[in-house]
């Protein structure tokens, strides 16, 4: 397998998508593979891609605040499936209250305004091989 | 190096050291504001008062609560309202789609039947103020003559905008998923409906804002912006609508980026060429055709969430740019917005922006008072060159429908997205805060604290939308609804059917589905919703 493989999409009816095509290329750049799910997606139909894609990483990209309602779920959910992958946030309305209660629930990794590419990928790369490693231990 | 530019501005005109008489061509001794071709502005007398309308969006939560806020804002003496729908409105989906739960209300109000507009303007001078809207047009458009109606107002006199985005809406922001030639057929519908019945009304504004905050630079802006101004003229004209009835009421909205100097030339340039192309290549002959109204909101693009102080700085800097280029109407994109909606306090400090240029400056004592500079009239001439060249190059690319739909221009926004983050990657664009300058987040708190507030979603919303569909006429909002259905077919103008359907109760999720079943698409593109008929 590549360098990991990251599905990105964004929750409900958030529409600005161009940091997450943004960010989907700078994976693919660094060798990630990336399943594209794109807008208008929900915590179970996001989660269902990442089990059905096999994914290492959920990467959800937010503009507006509906993930502050969706997070949480998909959290809850992750959880009830058992599902083996990381998730983590990125996104320019990010506040580092809201990145710690994030973080609180679970998430592996907030990405906030000013996030360096190369943090980026390092930490993705990090999350998607430590699932690899679990993976091919059984 | 060998003597070749160094400097460049955003748009990537070289610069030179300094410009002298050479520079400037024949336009820089002639023009005169007042007067053809309008590049020193659309009137020649200076207003003592500054003379542009200052205000700020307004919406959020239902239409109760953003009715207090619009009469909060009138008693403190606006002029005009600039409302703008949550993200469900502007994707023309009811409160009860599931899709919509955790957006309703956050973004802005929540509108979605004929309730919230009489709601919403409830105790609100309609004959006294402007209604600008950003809110699907002709959902706008009925609401308001409803609400008009219901009150007592004539709606020939009411006066407001709404914005008109058939072309890159899809791409860069709300997608209504209908195809192309139903968003520039409704688009049409508007200008021509509102040309006959509410011709006070400014039914077309060109928003060049929204898309150009994709990274675009000033001159794809507006290259943009005259393709899709230049296609809805020609629509209209083919329904033999007379260019001189709806031409005076077309506006543009624009950005406005921290390239003080081109921001300037761009504003200049755009009225030069609006009003060349409206007379010479459309044939108007009235002179309120010519000159095009330019009002602007600031961008958000450049305003960062690191050192949040430094963006009201930005926001004084792009608004002197504003009124030193003559716009009519001024937002400022408000210092939290990196991060979310503006609060009431940042909100205050735009107006305030506004009111100390205004009132302490004395900028706008004089008309185009930059006027005659050999660098701004050059760069005017460069900026109209370029901007026209590549609206020529995307004509003869061939039909923006066909651009659309084969993803061009979806294609052409992430390329420049792309270009805008590797330009701060790369430090070739200098962003205070972001790369230069930072400061270490502990040190980072002043205004910090107001970013955190939020705005929860109104959710019970839903309940009352739910309560709203089970209490109505049904067969009387089916029947409209089969009107639209027909209209939309027979490819009549849909504005009149669109008020009818609302006025009888239909919402408008369901006429904008029933909309998109007429042109062969799904009625509800996530299929969560089923259509009434």
């Amino acid at each position: 397998m590549a360098n990991g493989r990251v599905v990105i999409g964004m929750l409900g009816l958030d529409q600005h998508e161009l940091g997450a095509i943004a960010v989907a290329r700078i994976l693919r750049d660094a060798g990630m593979e990336v399943v594209y799910a794109g807008r208008f997606n929900t915590p179970e139909s996001i989660v269902q891609i990442a089990l059905d894609e096999d994914a290492d990483v959920i990467g959800i990209s937010c503009h507006s605040w509906e993930y502050v309602e969706y997070m949480p779920e998909l959290m809850k959910l992750v959880a009830e499936k058992d599902a083996d992958v990381s998730v983590v946030l990125g996104g320019s309305v990010i506040t580092p209250a809201d990145a710690s209660r994030m973080k609180e629930r679970g998430v592996a990794a907030v990405f906030g305004p000013g996030a360096e590419s190369a943090d980026i990928v390092g930490t993705l790369t990090d999350l998607a091989g430590a699932r690899q490693a679990r993976v091919s231990m059984g | 190096m060998s003597g070749e530019a160094d400097r460049f501005t955003r748009s990537g005109i070289p610069l030179k050291d300094f410009y002298g008489p050479d520079d400037v061509g024949q336009a820089a001794h002639q023009e005169v504001p007042g007067s053809f071709p309008f590049t020193r502005g659309r009137r020649a007398q200076a207003v003592s008062s500054g003379g542009w309308i200052q205000r700020g969006l307004s919406g959020e939560g239902d239409a109760t609560r953003s009715n207090r806020q619009l009469r909060y804002l009138i008693g403190e003496g606006q002029s005009g309202v600039d409302l703008i729908g949550d993200s469900p409105t502007q994707a023309m989906m009811d409160p009860d789609h599931p899709l919509a739960a955790s957006a309703i209300g956050t973004q802005g109000v929540s509108l979605c039947h004929k309730d919230d507009y009489i709601e919403l303007f409830k105790d609100v001078p309609l004959d006294a103020i402007t209604v600008s809207f950003s809110v699907p047009a002709m959902f706008a458009v009925a609401g308001l003559c409803l609400a008009a109606r219901k009150y007592g107002f004539p709606v020939q006199k009411l006066r407001g905008s709404t914005i008109l985005t058939p072309f890159y809406a899809e791409d860069v922001t709300y997608a209504i998923h209908m195809p192309f030639k139903a968003r520039v057929r409704t688009s049409c519908d508007v200008i021509e409906y509102c040309a006959r019945e509410m011709p006070r009304f400014h039914a077309f504004i060109e928003d060049t804002y929204f898309f150009s905050e994709s990274g675009l630079d000033a001159v794809e802006e507006m290259a943009l912006g005259f393709l899709e101004i230049r296609h809805l003229v020609r629509e209209v004209l083919k329904r033999g609508v007379d260019i001189d009835a709806f031409a005076p009421r077309i506006a543009i909205l624009v950005n406005c980026s921290m390239d003080f100097f081109e921001e300037i030339a761009k504003i200049r340039a755009t009225r030069r060429l609006f009003a060349r192309m409206m007379r010479d290549e459309f044939g108007a002959r009235d002179p309120r055709s010519w000159s095009v109204v330019i009002t602007s909101h600031t961008s958000g693009l450049t305003m960062t969430a690191q050192q949040l102080p430094n963006n009201i700085v930005r926001g004084a800097t792009q608004t002197l740019a504003l009124v030193l280029a003559g716009a009519h109407a001024i937002e400022i994109s408000a210092f939290d917005e990196a991060l979310r909606t503006p609060t009431e306090e940042s909100h205050l400090v735009g107006l305030r922006t506004q009111q100390i240029i205004e009132s302490e400056t004395g900028v706008s004592k004089v008309v185009d008072p930059l006027g005659g500079s050999y660098y701004v009239e050059a760069l005017t001439d460069e900026m109209e060159r370029r901007i026209w060249a590549m609206v020529q190059e995307l004509e003869a690319r061939g039909e923006p429908g066909e651009l659309e739909e084969s993803g061009w221009f979806r294609a052409f926004f992430e390329e420049k997205m792309q270009r805008y983050q590797h330009r701060l990657e790369t430090r070739e664009q200098i962003v205070v805060g972001v790369n230069a300058h930072r400061l270490p987040a502990e040190q980072d708190k002043l205004l910090r604290e107001i970013s955190e507030a939020k705005i929860r979603p109104y959710r019970e919303r839903i309940a009352e939308v739910k309560e709203f569909k089970a209490n109505r006429d049904l067969a009387r909002t089916k029947a409209a609804l089969a009107k639209v259905s027909e209209r939309a077919k027979e490819g009549q103008n849909l504005e009149p059917a669109v008020l009818e359907a609302t006025e009888a109760s239909a919402t408008m999720g369901e006429i904008a589905g029933t909309i998109r079943l007429a042109y062969g698409f799904p009625y509800d593109p996530h299929g969560a919703m089923k259509p009434l008929i």
